[in-house]
């Protein structure tokens, strides 16, 4: 259906004045939505004393000093936490393209004894909350040495626990015809070969998607390293955020809100070039971001 | 011949079970290793107390009798979660909903407003977005500062104990992007010939959104409020901000996940935290249950 022929529904009065309205009513929803998140940015830019006296969004003059002040505001430089956060955030899309699309390959595509109640269990994960398995992960990562090291938040995402994924990767994997792999099994081609020479280069939609989505949960993730990094040294961004809280308590705002608008990029980054792929895969699967 | 054929069907169905298993192998270690083992050993811890120094000792029911009984604070924690769940849900599907309704009649620019609507519902999830949060409802944050310009003086709203639990409602309804862009979604699968033929019958706009709209989209409002209230009772990144970890004021913000963290990582009670746990499951195993079970009457499916 082209733009224009969805412009024009029936049953509905249209007429100059209603779009005009309808336009100013979304622009102002947009304003009071997005009002916060330029507040965050400007109030970054602003000497400390205007912070909280005016709410508009153009300092009397810019002054970036905040953005120095906070990078160095805890005793650990903020270049660490996200040098840290970029490393789990790799290795985790690293990890779940990886092992999640293995996982997928066989639940779609291979015929094996078994293979529905596997199906069946792991569609059941994707139900079960974190917090059942997270004190015994939590001994298991303690009894292994694990707490403070990057690790536990890794180690996970190469094993294929996030299940979600896996079910985003199957529900891609069905759509490519079945003849592709059917005539590659006829020319001797292995399961692997299918996998890697067919599945993966058709799937690169899919692939990307979950490498996005999966980039951004993990560098949004606030649970798992607040509860396994303990070393300054080794917080990433978010944990490092929440100590900057802790420790200025009243001082430093400009510093903080540098520092956040500096968090918020690279998920930004990601919705300016990639919006369409999210929103493609938000209107097909229901994620919930 | 028949021996031959069968041997080779057999050698086709190890060699079958050996590429799907070998294919799931990293799955396999995940899901024994970190998913059904810790399970299952979580719910024997919930029958225990367990302070990670000593060893698990055995108390059975207790656990989950002091939270049924006894535990003013889980009674607190259930009712913060509570309020918070039937609130944030239904009022940020509700605003989705309108939203889309508005950006679906065929309206120029819906790219772009669908792109600004979806993009606090993508940074809402983060540490920087709480922050924030806690700043435009402190006392001299933005919002009392707007509320100067119109001469009212706002009180610090995340440090009231009656107001705090409802920024962190606004702040959930602020992130209704994503459900938008899943009933957008579902309004594009309506046929637009029941539009037709309504509007040549004479049904008003209104008629129209009652009797096709609405019913042709409960598929999707139920899947929106079944993932969206799921997530709405894990909720734990917020209130823990706004809160530094406390819960506070007085308890207001305490969300369920949150209680669970304390009993475990602050005071190391991981026996009575694996039982908080499994009664979260529990809640929410059960409201899945009696949502699907109740969506026999008022889901709308084709087929």
């Amino acid at each position: 259906m082209s733009e224009r022929a969805e412009e024009r529904l029936p049953g509905v009065q249209y007429s100059r004045w209603s779009g005009i309205r309808k336009h100013t009513m979304l622009c102002c929803v947009s304003l009071v939505m997005l009002y916060p998140l330029l507040w965050m940015v400007s109030s970054s830019m602003k000497p400390e004393n205007e912070i909280f006296t005016s709410a508009s969004l153009f300092p009397s003059h810019f002054d970036l000093s905040a953005y120095k002040r906070g990078w160095f505001g805890l005793d650990v430089s903020f270049g660490r936490f996200f040098l840290n956060s970029l490393i789990v955030s790799v290795l985790s899309v690293i990890g779940n393209v990886m092992s999640c699309s293995l996982a997928a390959f066989a639940f779609a595509r291979l015929r094996f004894p078994g293979r529905h109640l596997w199906f069946s269990l792991m569609l059941g994960t994707l139900m079960l909350p974190y917090h059942v398995v997270l004190i015994p992960q939590y001994i298991l990562f303690l009894n292994l040495d694990w707490i403070d090291t990057f690790l536990p938040l890794v180690v996970p995402k190469f094993l294929a626990c996030d299940a979600f994924f896996i079910f985003l990767m199957v529900q891609f994997f069905r759509g490519i015809p079945r003849e592709l792999d059917e005539a590659a099994r006829i020319d001797g081609c292995s399961a692997w070969r299918i996998y890697w020479k067919i599945m993966l280069p058709l799937s690169t939609p899919v692939l990307a998607t979950a490498a996005i989505f999966s980039f951004i949960f993990t560098w949004d993730d606030f649970f798992a390293p607040l509860i396994y990094l303990g070393d300054p040294t080794h917080y990433t961004s978010q944990v490092a955020l929440r100590s900057f809280i802790d420790s200025t308590n009243q001082s430093d705002w400009g510093g903080l809100f540098a520092m956040s608008s500096l968090a918020v990029i690279p998920v930004f980054v990601f919705f300016v070039f990639f919006q369409r792929l999210l929103i493609e895969g938000i209107a097909t699967t229901g994620m919930k971001r | 011949m028949v021996g031959a054929a069968v041997q080779r069907q057999r050698a086709g169905r190890f060699v079958a079970m050996r590429e799907g298993y070998g294919f799931l192998l990293p799955w396999f270690a995940g899901f024994f290793g970190l998913t059904l083992g810790p399970a299952l050993f979580s719910l024997y811890l919930s029958f225990t107390k367990y302070d990670l120094v000593s060893d698990p000792r055995w108390i059975g029911m207790a656990n989950y009798v002091r939270i049924a009984t006894a535990d003013a604070k889980f009674s607190q924690a259930m009712h913060v979660t509570f309020t918070y769940v039937f609130l944030a849900v239904p009022l940020k599907l509700a605003f989705a909903l309108s939203i889309a309704m508005i950006l679906n009649k065929g309206l120029r620019g819906l790219p772009i407003y669908r792109a600004l609507f979806y993009l606090p519902s993508l940074l809402g999830g983060s540490v920087a977005i709480a922050i924030l949060w806690r700043e435009v409802f402190s006392a001299d944050g933005l919002f009392n500062q707007v509320l100067a310009v119109f001469g009212i003086k706002g009180i610090g709203w995340v440090t009231t104990p009656e107001t705090a639990l409802y920024t962190l409602v606004l702040l959930t309804i602020w992130q209704f992007g994503s459900s938008m862009i899943i009933f957008l979604a579902g309004l594009r699968q309506i046929p637009q010939d029941m539009y037709e033929a309504a509007s040549i019958d004479g049904a008003s706009p209104r008629r129209q959104f009652f009797k096709i709209t609405l019913p042709l989209l409960t598929p999707v409002i139920f899947f929106n409020a079944i993932v969206q209230t799921i997530d709405a009772f894990k909720a734990f990144t917020p209130s823990f901000i706004i809160s530094e970890g406390t819960g506070g004021p007085v308890n207001s913000t305490l969300f369920y996940t949150l209680y669970l963290f304390q009993e475990a990582f602050a005071y190391f009670r991981m026996g009575y935290a694996s039982a908080l746990a499994w009664v979260l499951v529990m809640i929410i195993g059960s409201f899945t249950a009696v949502s699907f079970f109740m969506s026999r009457y008022w889901v709308h499916y084709d087929e």
